[in-house]
């Protein structure tokens, strides 16, 4: 079975330009929607959850490309210049601790997806000035997300929940980095972090782009994001799209999505759901966001659940991660619980079956496979 | 600097040929005009609305040209001489009123002039109207020179009202636009009452009332009138033959040919070889008369633009009369003598008379030419594009903007008028434009592709339409979207006028073809009647302008988008411009990753300069029009507007 | 009463861009030719001359007869180009070893240049060119004196009067006078005598206008 990381061979021919980028990403129905390549120029925009050409570029090689997640890229190298290699694992990237925790504040958690986790953490980087504006994925028009920029901690702290769409985070990052901020955190899906560490290793050309102002990712578990326009379809057939409030994936055993109206809990099965995937997804070998700061997912706890809904698993993969998570305990924004045995292990198998899955889906789409070279 | 009333009668002026036309029409005493605008004919209502006053010459550009036609019929009804003027495919579009009018015939004298145009030098067909004569039986005839186009536009109304039938002129691009001395004759004075007497019985031509039944009786009737025209036509000055008494080549020629035969026996040197029989009145053909040049010799050759029109009909003849004038040979387009497609000029009519008689055209020295060839090869092209600050650029960049958001494959269907260049030159349209055909017709093409989504298509259709062809012939096919409810977005570009063959007056303006204040026909207002959704734009509201086609886009059944702004070249812009625009250098990002010279490589407005040296974009100021809608494009902000003073 | 043409037809063309009054200046041209008594024809090419599109009109002189609206191939005894490239343009297709050129040096870009995917030859080249080709070859700065006249469209006249200084047809100053007069208002009349006069000067001395600065 092939490695869902490229092989070193294919690196060689990784640059390229819009041509190449449309060729390999976006007419291969790669695009993970992420919006890396937007805003970097006029030429790609991103119109409801689908990234567009809107003309023709002819450079031969270009940050569009060069920062595309879905383009070949060189992981392990990617790896060792931004993580410690001693702590790295080959399942779930870089591992310098795993904790179970959740906001200590019980209105962050309501509004949150699962423990609340990422908002807390959110809302403290800006309370403490780590960094000066947070990039989140907020309420759009009917289920479509809408990327928004925080300023506020409080703002920051009534946000949350996920979207199932995939949001333009990186195009908003593109975006607010020609402004003032200065520090630039940001909430990202396993592509989003790794197009924004892709933009921090790739040399740049003329025209600046400021990544050097990020400087905190926190990375969202993602076992894969919806096609909107399908989605769409499939809700309209089932409730009043304005009526939808938020949706969730219960561990696997449930196979079912939930949707949540202003009235009832909707349940659709995954099977219904499974033509919505975005087909990016399904060839993208990365379930925790390895390239982050520290990545938050469900936990998976022995009572069930019930009880885990309200709580997160937290890879923390940087020292900066690290020690936002050790002030989010001092200060008492996160409660933490023992971590249950073998829920690493778990994970580990987890996201090594989805490095499985995106390599034979890579295999199975042949020729355009081998030259995309990886799923990111 | 084109005719005026100041010249007197005997001078000898230059005129165009069109001018010529009009002229010829103003000393037969025209008394009603009307017309549709097309390049070539234009010049021949403008010259006439000059020439236009109240109760002596009435002059109008019609919505179309059947309208025009029936206009100029009425004219002729009530006893009054008229002309209608088109180009040649507006004669298709008068056909259907130009076949009951020939059944019905006319009173006063009546000429339908038709301006073709070989080449398609400014059409996108090249349409032949010389077989609407044979078609709709009527006579036809052809002036070749300038002079001539008066001298037979005034003797065509004799001959309209001698036969009682409308009359057909016919001329091409290079006669009505180009020009040479005539000799000017009296304007008459005019004073005959507009009566139309209809209280006879229908067989009365001159009091029943007129139409074209009983048809039977009236189709007859028109084939007498048709004899008696070409037995007049059998001693019409307008047949010439000029040439020795037996040439071994005979050519028989019409129109703007005749000076291209001529020229090639010149250059040549055959003028003891060749003769040419020079027809100017090509239908009917006069039987006696060929009869008698084509005894001359055993060789024909029939040079025309651009069917093989006058050599069909001379081989008829031919065939008819082979027993007393022998069998010939015949050269021409169907042989392959002169190419079938395209207009001639005198090198192709030479190269063919060379290759009968055996003699080669005269060849400038071999060296010279090498010369020529070495050092002309590689000069840049003149490529045409919407001129600069033309709204129709910035009406395509917005739907090209909204078209690649949608991402569905939608295109648009495009029209007659200078937004044809977006489907003529796919960069000028950037790449939306997909179709082009005649007047109006994208609207119904686009109303068809409109009913094929339960046929598994998805793309969405759109259709654009400029003001003068909105009225002129989408009108109909915008009713039948609306009726059939058709998945169609229509943009009508509202520039204001009829802007690509000059600013003739349409039913959107308030005045007139003879200057005077005429009530308009606002499109707004007759969409909203047809119960579909209008909303109006700018074109220059660039993120409007896509919003709005976004979400029109998305909706089903007729849309209706009107992108109103004013033509570059209208007269209130060309006098002022609304913006001063400059580049800052200092923050064009030029060709590096993060523009790539999208003002001047994808935009391509010619006010915007690429510089080559500097690696800047520039504005040259002195073609700018200062429409300000380029600073809005560029990613980098470099391209600063500022509002010009007042 | 015609005068002397050294050819017969003597054959004409006046070349250049849309916009540049080349349409003007072929009928002042050929009104004053009638004037003298001569058989003129004026083809034109303009269908789209608005749009950037090169324009071209075609003069056919003769005492006696009417010429064809398009001169035969090779056959152009005079180039009248108020765009340079114009000039080379019509060279290939109508220039011999005997043609005489007129050429106003003031360049104007078609999209291609201005866009960046074509290149514009240079001064030099565009003179070399010309020079090589023709048996008589003459530059002049139209434009630049035209907008010093306050008006760059009169560029047009400045070649008109060229033509007349180049002594090859039989027009003069007071001819053009009579039929500037006849269509223009009186107020544009005298930048009209203007430009003609620095035009004729300039070809009839022999020493070209001052050089466009590049
Ligand atoms: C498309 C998607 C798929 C996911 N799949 C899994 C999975 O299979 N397994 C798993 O354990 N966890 C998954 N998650 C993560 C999970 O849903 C929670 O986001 C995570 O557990 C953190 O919970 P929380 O309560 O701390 O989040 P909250 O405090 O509610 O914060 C959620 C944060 O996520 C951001 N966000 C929401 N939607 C998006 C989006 N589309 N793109 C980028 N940022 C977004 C918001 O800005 C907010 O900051 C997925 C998340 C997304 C968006
Ligand atoms: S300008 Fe750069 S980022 Fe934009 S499309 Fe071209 S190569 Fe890609
Ligand atoms: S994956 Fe991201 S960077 Fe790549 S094409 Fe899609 S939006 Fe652009
Ligand atoms: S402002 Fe810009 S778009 Fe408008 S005419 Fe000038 S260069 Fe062209
Ligand atoms: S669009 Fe703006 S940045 Fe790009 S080349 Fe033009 S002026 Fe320069």
């Amino acid at each position: 079975m092939r490695d869902w990381e490229s092989d070193p061979a294919e690196q060689e021919s990784g640059k390229g330009g819009q041509k190449e980028l449309d060729e390999q990403v976006l007419g291969a129905g790669l695009c993970t929607g992420c919006g890396a390549c937007v805003g970097l120029c006029p030429y790609q925009t991103v119109y409801h959850d689908r990234t567009v050409v809107l003309h023709a570029c002819d450079l031969a090689q270009g940050r569009c490309y060069a920062a595309c997640p879905r383009t070949p890229t060189d992981l392990a190298a990617l790896r060792s210049r931004l993580y410690n290699e001693t702590v790295c694992t080959p399942e779930l990237g870089a591992v310098k601790g795993f904790f179970i925790t959740r906001a200590t504040d019980e209105g962050v958690r309501r509004r949150a997806q699962h423990g609340g986790t990422v908002t807390a953490l959110m809302a403290l980087a800006l309370r403490e000035g780590l960094i000066d504006t947070a990039i989140l994925a907020g309420e759009g028009e009917g289920i479509l997300p809408r990327s928004i920029t925080v300023r506020d901690p409080e703002a920051a702290g009534m946000q949350g929940s996920s979207r199932f769409v995939v949001s333009p985070t990186v195009a908003e990052f593109n975006r607010v980095c020609l402004g003032n901020a200065a520090k630039i955190g940001v909430v990202a899906t396993p592509c989003q972090a790794l197009a924004l560490a892709k933009m921090r290793t790739q040399p740049v050309s003329a025209a600046e782009n400021g990544i050097e102002k990020l400087h905190l990712v926190v990375g969202l578990f993602c076992g894969w994001a919806l096609s909107w326009q399908k989605l769409a379809a499939l809700l309209k057939k089932k409730t009043d799209l304005a009526r939808v409030t938020g949706m969730d994936i219960p561990p696997s055993c449930y196979h079912t999505l939930e949707v949540y109206t202003t009235g009832e809990t909707i349940r659709i099965s995954l099977d219904e759901v499974d033509p919505c995937v975005r087909e990016s997804c399904r060839t993208c070998g990365d379930m925790t966001a390895e390239f982050s700061d520290l990545s938050v997912g469900s936990a998976r706890l022995p009572e069930g659940w019930e009880t885990a809904r309200s709580w997160n698993q937290v890879i923390v993969r940087t020292e900066r991660g690290m020690d936002l998570l050790e002030l989010a305990r001092r200060l008492g924004v996160l409660e933490f619980r023992a971590t249950p045995p073998g829920n690493l292990e778990k994970l580990k198998a987890a996201s090594l079956g989805k490095k499985r899955t995106a390599a034979i889906w890579l295999a199975g789409r042949g020729n355009t496979a081998e030259r995309t070279g990886q799923a990111g | 600097m084109s005719m005026d009333r100041e010249q007197k009668e005997g001078a000898e002026v230059l005129l165009m040929g069109n001018e010529s036309i009009a002229r010829g029409a103003l000393e037969a005493g025209v008394r009603v005009a009307a017309g549709y605008p097309g390049t070539p004919s234009s010049e021949i209502i403008e010259t006439l609305s000059r020439f236009s006053e109240a109760g002596k010459l009435y002059v109008e550009w019609s919505t179309n040209e059947k309208v025009a036609m029936e206009v100029a019929a009425a004219a002729s009804f009530a006893g009054l001489r008229s002309l209608c003027v088109m180009k040649q495919n507006g004669v298709n579009v008068a056909s259907d009123f130009l076949l009951h009018l020939t059944g019905s015939g006319t009173r006063g004298g009546m000429i339908l002039v038709s301006c073709d145009d070989p080449g398609a030098l400014s059409s996108v067909n090249e349409g032949e109207s010389r077989h609407f004569a044979r078609l709709m039986e009527i006579p036809l005839l052809e002036p070749a020179d300038f002079w001539e186009a008066k001298e037979m536009t005034r003797w065509a109304f004799d001959l309209s009202e001698a036969i009682r039938n409308v009359v057909m002129v016919r001329s091409v691009t290079r006669m009505s636009h180009a020009s040479g001395n005539v000799v000017l004759g009296p304007l008459p004075a005019v004073t005959a009452k507009a009566q139309f007497l209809c209280d006879g019985p229908v067989s009365d031509p001159d009091r029943g009332p007129v139409t074209s039944a009983p048809v039977i009786q009236k189709h007859r009737l028109q084939q007498e009138k048709l004899r008696k025209a070409a037995a007049l036509f059998e001693d019409s000055p307008f047949n010439t033959y000029e040439g020795p008494e037996t040439p071994e080549l005979l050519i028989i020629t019409s129109s703007a040919c005749t000076l291209y035969s001529r020229e090639a026996i010149s250059l040549l040197r055959a003028e003891g070889r060749a003769g040419i029989l020079k027809l100017g009145t090509t239908w009917p053909l006069p039987p006696a008369l060929l009869k008698r040049h084509l005894r001359r010799t055993e060789k024909v050759l029939i040079v025309e633009e651009v069917l093989p029109f006058l050599e069909d009909q001379v081989k008829i003849l031919a065939a008819e009369q082979a027993r007393e004038i022998g069998i010939k040979t015949f050269y021409g387009k169907n042989d392959g003598t002169l190419p079938m497609v395209g207009e001639l000029n005198p090198d192709l009519v030479a190269a063919a008379v060379g290759q009968i008689l055996g003699i080669d055209p005269p060849a400038i020295p071999a060296e010279y030419r090498e010369k020529l060839r070495a050092l002309t090869a590689a000069l840049p092209k003149r490529e045409q594009t919407f001129c600069p600050g033309c709204p129709h650029r910035a009406s395509f960049w917005g739907i090209r903007e909204a078209l690649q958001r949608d991402h569905r494959g939608g295109f648009v269907c495009g029209d007659i008028g200078c937004y044809a260049m977006a489907s003529l030159f796919p960069a000028a349209g950037f790449h939306t434009a997909k179709t082009l055909h005649a007047m109006g017709s994208g609207t119904g093409i686009a109303s068809g592709f409109g009913k094929l989504g339960p046929f598994g298509m998805e793309q969405p259709v759109l259709a654009v339409c400029g003001d003068s062809t909105f009225y002129h012939a989408a009108i109909p096919a915008l009713i039948n979207a609306v009726h059939q409810n058709a998945d169609i977005t229509f943009i009508a570009l509202d520039n204001s006028g009829t802007a690509m063959t000059g600013f003739q007056s349409h039913p959107g303006l308030d005045v007139n073809a003879m200057g005077e204040a005429s009530p308009k026909v606002d499109i707004a207002a007759l969409c909203g009647a047809m119960g579909v959704p209008v909303t109006i734009g700018d074109p220059f509201d660039l993120i409007g302008t896509r919003v709005t086609l976004n979400r029109l886009l998305e909706e089903p059944g007729v849309k209706v988008l009107i992108l109103k702004q004013s033509c570059a070249l209208s007269p209130e812009k060309k006098v002022k411009k609304r913006f001063l625009v400059r580049v800052d250098e200092a923050l064009c990002r030029g060709e590096a990753c993060g523009c790539n010279r999208l003002c001047t490589r994808i935009f391509r407005c010619p006010g915007l300069l690429w510089n080559r040296e500097r690696k800047k974009a520039e504005i040259d100021e002195v073609i700018c029009a200062g429409c300000g809608f380029c600073a809005g494009i560029c990613p980098a902000g470099a391209i600063r507007s500022e509002e010009a003073a007042k | 009463m015609t005068e002397h043409l050294t050819k017969d037809p003597y054959n004409i063309v006046i070349t250049g861009v849309g916009g540049q009054g080349n349409v003007m200046a072929s009928r002042v041209l050929s009104n004053m030719l009638v004037r003298k008594g001569f058989r003129v024809t004026i083809g034109e090419t303009f269908g789209m001359s608005q749009r950037g599109g090169s324009v071209m009109s075609h003069i056919r002189v003769s005492p006696t007869a009417v010429w064809s609206p398009q001169i035969p191939k090779g056959m152009a005894n005079l180039i009248v180009a108020l765009e340079p490239i114009e000039a080379i343009r019509v060279l290939a297709d109508y220039g011999n070893p005997s043609v005489k050129v007129l050429v106003n040096l003031r360049a104007i870009y078609p999209v291609g240049v201005i866009t960046g995917e074509d290149e514009y030859p240079s001064e030099g080249k565009i003179r070399e060119t010309v020079a090589a080709l023709a048996a008589e070859a003459r530059f002049l700065a139209a434009t630049e004196e035209a907008i010093r006249l306050g008006n760059p469209i009169l560029g047009n006249i400045v070649m008109i009067g060229a033509v007349s200084g180049l002594g090859v047809l039989p027009i003069d100053r007071e001819l053009f006078e009579t039929v500037i007069r006849e269509w223009m208002p009186a107020a544009r009349v005298e930048a009209n005598l203007h430009a003609f006069a620095i035009g004729q000067a300039a070809v009839a001395l022999k020493s070209p206008l001052p050089q466009r600065e590049v």
